[in-house]
C-alpha cells in the first residue's frame, strides 16, 4: 500500500536478515525487545533467538531511551496483569521511534482497547500469544482499525522469518484458538469439579474419543491455569454471557498452579 | 476364561462391538428384530475383518475363528446365559426401557446389562429394572473396531462389582476404558461441545471464516481436523442432535446452547459430506 504521508513510515525491521536462516550470523544492528508474562517471554525469546535474531533483555525496557534506536520490533506479552501491560505499552510507545512496530498479545484485551493507552496507534498489532501455541506452525494476528498496512508488513515478515504462517483475524479478545481451547479446558474443569470423571480419564477420553492432540487438563497445565483463567475472564467481561463463566476449580488452580490430585 | 457376550441390535454399533468381541475370543450372540438385519450385520463384520487381514492386523485363520464365534439370534430368550448383554438398538428411550424390562426378566441374575446409549441417562434406563445394580453404560465410539475408547458409565445404582467386571471386559477386548459418573454427554460428548459451539459463534461474529477457523485450529492448535470439517464428517444433523440433547439434559444451561446456524443448515439439507454440501462443498 501507499503509506499515508501524514503517518510515519514503519521500518521493515524485524526481519531484515537477508541471509538464510540456518547461517549463524545475527542481525547485529537491530534487536527485538520482548516483555510481558514470564512464560510467554521465555517461549518467544527461545524461538526468536533460535532464528538468530538479537534479543534485548526485558529489563532494558526500564532504560529504553538509550537503546530505542536499536530496537527493530517490540513484543508485549502480558495477559495476566493488564495494568502492567498498559505501563509497558506506554513506555514502549514513548521511547521507540515512530517507525518501530509493536506487537502485543490481544488474548485478554482487544488491540483497539490497547490503542487507547498509546499515542501512535498505527504501529500496534495484536497476536494470539498463549503459552505453548508458538510451538506450532501458525500464529493469529489481529490488526485494529488503526493498524497501518506497513505495520502488518513488518509482522508478516517477522513471523515468516520464524517459519510461521499467519492467519489474520478480527480484533476480539480471545481471538480464535485461545477462545476455543480455554472453553474446552473450562468445560473439562466443570466435569472434574462435579466428579463426572477423574482428570486423567478426561484427558484419555478426549485424546482417544475425539483425537485431540492433548487432553484438556494437561493442556491447561501446559498453558498455565492462570492464563486460561485470564482468557475466560476477558471473554466473560466482553460478552457478559454465562457461557464464559470460569469454573471455580479453574480459579483455584490459577492460584495454586498445578493439578494437585491428578 | 472366554466370555459369552450378548448384543442386542446388529446395526452400526452392535455389529462393531460383535466384531471386536469375537476377535478377542468372546462368544457372541447377536440379536436383532429380523434375521435379515443380522445377516447384513455379519456381512459388514466380515468385510471389516477382511480389511484387517489385508492390513495384516491378524491372520485369515483368526478372522475365520472370530466369525465362527458369532451366533445369529432371533429370540431374546437365547441370551439368558450371557455374562454381559450389550444393548445397541436405536436411540429411543421407550424402546430401550421396554427392552431392559425384558432383559431383566430373561437374563441370569449374574448377567450384566449394558447400554451403548449416547444421550440417555443410564440411571433412567435402569429405573425400569428390578436389579439396577447390574446396569451399566458401555459407550463405544464409531467405528468400534478403530476407536479404542469405551466410556464405562456408572448409574446411580450401579454396583462396584458391575463396574469392575465391565472394566475387565473392556480390557479383554483391547479397549482403553475410562470411568464416568452418569451425567449428560458423559465425558467426550460434553467436553467436546465448545469445540463446535465456539467455532460457530466465532463464525457468526465475523471473527474468522470457516476455512480460516479450520486452518487455525489445525495449524495453531495441532488438531487433526478443524471444527467445521469435522461437523461435515460427523453430519451436521448428528452433531446438532448431540448438542441439543446435552443442552436439554442440563435443563438449558447456556454453556450448551446450540447455535441457530446448526438448525438452519439442517433445515436446508446441508448435512455435510453425506449430502455433498455442508460448511464445504464436496
Ligand atoms: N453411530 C454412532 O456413532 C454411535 C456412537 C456411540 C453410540 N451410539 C449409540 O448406539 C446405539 C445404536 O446406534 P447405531 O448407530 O448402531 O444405530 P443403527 O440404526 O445402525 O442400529 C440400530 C439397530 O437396532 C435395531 N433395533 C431397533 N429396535 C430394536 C429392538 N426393539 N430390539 C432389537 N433391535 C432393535 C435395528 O434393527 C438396527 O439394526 C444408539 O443408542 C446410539 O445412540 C451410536
Amino acid at each position: 500500500m501507499k503509506a499515508n504521508p501524514s503517518r510515519p513510515k514503519i521500518q521493515q525491521g524485524g526481519s531484515s536478515t537477508k541471509k538464510k536462516t540456518g547461517t549463524r550470523q545475527q542481525n547485529v544492528e537491530s534487536s527485538i525487545l520482548v516483555v510481558g508474562d514470564d512464560s510467554l517471554v521465555a517461549e518467544y525469546s527461545a524461538v526468536i533467538s533460535a532464528h538468530h535474531f538479537q534479543l534485548l533483555s526485558p529489563e532494558k525496557i526500564k532504560s529504553l531511551k538509550a537503546f530505542a534506536k536499536k530496537v527493530s520490533l517490540a513484543i508485549e506479552l502480558s495477559n495476566l496483569n493488564l495494568e502492567q501491560k498498559k505501563k509497558n505499552l506506554i513506555l514502549l510507545d514513548a521511547a521507540l521511534p515512530a517507525t518501530t512496530a509493536i506487537l502485543s498479545s490481544s488474548v485478554t484485551v482487544s488491540v483497539l482497547e490497547q490503542t487507547e493507552w498509546i499515542t501512535l496507534k498505527h504501529r500496534l498489532a495484536g497476536i494470539a500469544a498463549l503459552p505453548s501455541l508458538l510451538q506450532n506452525s501458525l500464529v493469529e494476528v489481529a490488526p485494529s482499525v488503526h493498524t497501518l498496512e506497513a505495520t502488518m508488513e513488518v509482522v508478516k515478515k517477522f513471523f515468516a522469518s520464524l517459519g510461521k504462517e499467519i492467519a489474520i483475524v478480527q480484533d476480539r479478545a480471545g481471538l480464535v484458538l485461545p477462545r476455543i481451547l480455554c472453553q474446552i479446558i473450562n468445560e473439562a474443569m466443570f466435569a472434574v469439579q462435579t466428579s463426572v470423571a477423574s482428570p486423567g480419564d478426561i484427558d484419555t477420553a478426549m485424546k482417544l474419543g475425539t483425537n485431540y492432540p492433548l487432553g484438556p487438563i494437561e493442556w491447561g497445565e501446559k498453558i498455565g491455569f492462570d492464563q486460561v483463567h485470564a482468557t475466560l475472564d476477558a471473554l466473560f467481561n466482553d460478552m457478559h454471557e454465562e457461557r464464559y463463566r470460569a469454573c471455580p476449580l479453574l480459579k483455584q488452580l490459577a492460584v495454586t498452579g498445578k493439578f494437585w490430585s491428578k | 476364561m472366554s466370555l459369552h457376550i450378548g448384543i442386542v441390535g446388529a446395526g452400526t454399533m452392535g455389529a462393531g462391538i460383535a466384531h471386536v468381541a469375537a476377535l478377542h475370543q468372546c462368544t457372541v450372540s447377536l440379536y436383532d428384530i429380523h434375521d435379515d438385519i443380522i445377516r447384513r450385520g455379519i456381512e459388514r463384520i466380515t468385510a471389516d475383518l477382511k480389511k484387517g487381514v489385508e492390513k495384516q492386523k491378524f491372520s485369515e485363520e483368526e478372522m475365520t475363528a472370530a466369525l465362527k464365534r458369532i451366533r445369529p439370534r432371533t429370540s431374546l430368550a437365547d441370551l439368558d446365559t450371557c455374562d454381559i448383554i450389550i444393548e445397541a438398538v436405536i436411540e429411543d428411550l421407550l424402546v430401550k426401557k421396554d427392552l431392559f424390562k425384558k432383559l431383566d426378566a430373561i437374563a441370569h441374575h449374574t448377567t450384566i446389562l449394558a447400554t451403548n446409549t449416547s444421550s440417555f441417562s443410564v440411571t433412567s434406563i435402569a429405573s425400569v429394572t428390578k436389579k439396577p445394580h447390574r446396569i451399566v453404560g458401555l459407550h463405544f465410539f464409531n467405528p468400534v473396531h478403530l476407536m479404542n475408547l469405551v466410556e464405562v458409565v456408572r448409574g446411580e445404582h450401579t454396583s462396584e462389582e458391575t463396574i469392575a467386571r465391565a472394566l475387565e471386559f473392556c480390557q479383554q477386548i483391547g479397549k482403553t476404558s475410562v470411568k464416568v459418573n452418569d451425567s449428560p454427554g458423559f465425558i467426550v460428548n460434553r467436553v467436546a461441545r465448545p469445540f463446535y459451539g465456539e467455532a460457530l459463534r466465532l463464525l457468526d461474529e465475523g471473527v474468522a471464516s470457516v476455512e480460516e477457523i479450520d486452518r487455525i485450529v489445525r495449524s495453531e492448535g495441532g488438531f487433526k481436523m478443524g471444527p467445521f470439517e469435522l461437523m461435515d464428517l460427523i453430519g451436521v444433523d448428528v452433531n446438532f442432535a448431540v448438542t441439543q440433547s446435552v443442552y436439554d439434559q442440563f435443563f438449558h444451561d447456556l454453556r450448551y446452547r446450540p447455535h441457530p446456524i446448526q438448525k438452519q443448515m439442517v433445515e436446508s439439507g446441508k448435512l455435510g459430506r453425506k449430502t455433498k454440501k455442508g460448511f464445504y462443498n464436496y
